[in-house]
């Protein structure tokens, strides 16, 4: 039991990153109605940046520093994806989701091409406590992504409920047409989309690179994860991706734990498979609400 | 060019303008036929002119563009994207690799277990998401494309794990082995076409093509659209599977590195690139694409995706970007 409780533990905060990677994934296709298939290289591409700029490659920035700045490049980068696709996306659902894969393919080259293939470390700037609760063992790690990942989702949730583009958000996800007619901008709704996923997986990156190594590739094996959440959740609702996050996470550790470390991706792909059969429309599903 | 004779399988194509395609299909029948027939020619003797490099890269290309073929096949019957069909054509592969390691017996007797292997894979797949967005087939194959080679390495003394299996048994006793590694992909490529081209006309394809057109008028035909689903992943898995056994055939070797979810990926880029084409140009095409970028690109391995993903982007957005007339007529006449 206490193996359980541990590994349950450990499971809700590598699902809080799952979880928010979801969350861009869902936000996407909630506005624009595509799957962005780039979301785990773009977000890898964030963690390097991150790096260059704290570690050598572009400079020796601070910590603080270096992530506005990077925040900064990913609301450019998600722009300029966005607007790349941007023809696409009223044209054919399926055409921009096939572009999303070239902007992954690309992402992953530049990625690659700026800071090679080498395995590099990056340590956040964390102090080193811990603590033992019961069977459960704390680290400043764990607070830091649960902290974190309460307050983005937070000021997510205050920024869909409480503001106008939050609000104009909500209407195009409901209804194109309907906002289109009202006189809402829905390629600016697009965008903030993107630019708020990015924002988010650049969040989520940083926070995964302790628990892995950093490499162009590390960040973007975890995009099956925060998909396999996705799903879970429904594809079209952000509290069902955070649930979903949470479940994966806790149950590919007790997978892990209890059956065998290296079917990960098998896991997840029995996981998509089931939850697809027995909530066909996600965890959370609005009958009649959601898109098939 | 050979495709000029088969019927435009455009999506948008519905069966009322069939009638002006076939008046369409008989002026061009004459230049088209001649103009196939010549390319068709210098494939058959290309082999005796080339060199061994030339004959072994474009057997390899025949067999990648059956592959492609069944990615394209699926995006224009289904409209389903898919990033996990380098699963399929593995299947095929191991399929042809396991049954010369346990029974000894070549290609030929496995090709058919390999395409039943690739329909009943796609049907069990795409079983639980049939009546579901393809969103959601599309996240599901990419779990597939990962899970594979965990699979294939776990199962390592049946699949070889990472260093894979060996295909070394002629098919075609008598024939020099290079020439049979040519020759039956491109046999292969050109059965797939034909009989491609021989499904479009048939109701299986006009009830396919309905579905895409309008979900409700097929339902209220009597059409199910996860019957559609899951026969378009049955075909398409098939093919891949056929191509994937060829593949093996033509490299001699079968191994999890030449099945990941790259490979699927770039599948996708192919088909991209061939404009979803399911005729012998288009598919050549991308074959060509897909085999011959890595081999130019062998010395800057970091150039390759950025270009694979630009040359996605270049088609999708170039297409976009021609004027509706032309690009109907570009998709059109590759089709």
């Amino acid at each position: 039991m206490a193996d359980f409780i541990a590994l349950a533990w450990a499971g809700i905060v590598s699902g809080c990153l799952y979880a928010m990677g979801a969350v861009g994934i869902v936000l996407i296709n909630k506005s624009s109605k595509v799957v962005n298939f780039a979301h785990g290289n773009l977000a890898g591409l964030a963690a390097f940046l991150v790096f260059g700029f704290t570690a050598g490659t572009f400079g020796q920035m601070t910590w603080a520093a270096a992530v506005i700045l990077t925040l900064a490049i990913m609301v450019a980068v998600m722009a300029v994806c966005y607007l790349l696709i941007a023809p696409l996306v009223f044209q054919s659902d399926l055409t921009s989701t096939i572009a999303t894969l070239g902007i992954g393919l690309v992402v992953q080259g530049i990625t690659q091409l700026l800071f090679g293939s080498n395995v590099v470390s990056l340590d956040l700037p964390l102090p080193n406590w811990r603590a033992t609760l019961g069977p459960i063992r704390v680290a400043s790690y764990d607070l830091a992504v649960l902290g974190v990942t309460a307050i983005s989702i937070g000021l997510l949730y205050l920024l869909i409920e409480r503001t106008r583009i939050g609000i104009a958000f909500r209407a195009v996800s409901a209804n194109p047409f309907a906002s289109r007619v009202c006189g809402l901008n829905l390629r600016g709704v697009h965008l903030f989309s993107w630019v708020v996923a990015g924002l988010l997986g650049l969040v989520a990156s940083l926070l995964i690179v302790p628990t892995t190594f950093l490499s162009s590739t590390s960040v973007s094996s975890f995009m099956l994860q925060a998909f396999a959440a996705a799903v879970v959740g429904g594809f079209n609702s952000l509290p069902g991706a955070v649930l979903g996050g949470i479940f994966i996470g806790i149950l590919m550790n007790l997978l892990s734990f209890y059956i065998a470390a290296e079917f990960t991706n098998t896991y997840l792909l029995i996981t998509i498979l089931l939850v697809l059969n027995i909530f066909p429309q996600g965890v959370l599903a609005i009958r009649g609400g959601s898109r098939v | 060019m050979l495709s000029g004779a088969a019927p435009v399988s455009d999506q948008s194509v519905s069966a009322s303008n069939t009638n002006a395609l076939a008046q369409h299909d008989r002026k061009g029948r004459w230049v088209t036929g001649i103009g196939g027939g010549a390319c068709l020619l210098l494939l058959v003797i290309l082999p005796l002119v080339a060199g061994g490099y030339w004959t072994f890269t474009l057997g390899l290309c025949f067999a990648n563009a059956i592959v492609i073929i069944a990615v394209s096949f699926l995006l224009r019957y289904g409209g389903e994207v898919t990033i996990g069909h380098g699963v399929f054509a593995a299947a095929g592969a191991y399929t042809v690799a396991m049954i010369e390691k346990y029974f000894g017996l070549s290609l030929l007797a496995s090709l058919p277990v390999a395409l039943v292997v690739g329909a009943v894979l796609g049907l069990v797949f795409a079983f639980p998401s049939r009546n579901l967005s393809g969103i959601y087939l599309a996240v599901a194959t990419m779990a597939l494309a990962l899970a594979l080679p965990e699979l294939l390495l776990h199962f390592s003394a049946a699949t070889g794990g990472y260093e894979g299996l060996y295909v070394k048994l002629d098919a075609l006793p008598g024939v020099p082995k290079s020439l049979q590694r040519y020759y039956l992909p491109l046999l292969g490529l050109i059965l797939v076409v034909a009989l491609l081209a021989h499904f479009r006309r048939s109701r299986q394809a006009m009830a396919l093509l309905l579905i895409r057109t309008s979900a409700h008028a097929a339902e209220s035909f009597g059409v199910r659209r996860s019957w559609a689903r899951l026969s378009c992943m049955a075909l398409s898995g098939a093919i891949a599977a056929f191509g994937g056994a060829l593949l093996s055939f033509s490299s001699s070797t079968v191994s999890p590195n030449s099945f990941t979810l790259w490979t699927s990926i770039f599948l996708l880029v192919g088909s991209v690139v061939s404009l979803y084409s399911l005729s012998m140009v288009g598919s050549i095409i991308g074959g060509l694409f897909l085999t011959l970028m890595p081999l130019l690109l062998a010395g800057a391995g970091d150039w390759v995706p950025i270009l694979y993903g630009g040359a996605l982007l270049a088609v999708v957005l170039g297409v976009n970007a021609l004027p509706p007339k032309l690009r109907a007529r570009l998709q059109g006449v590759r089709a």
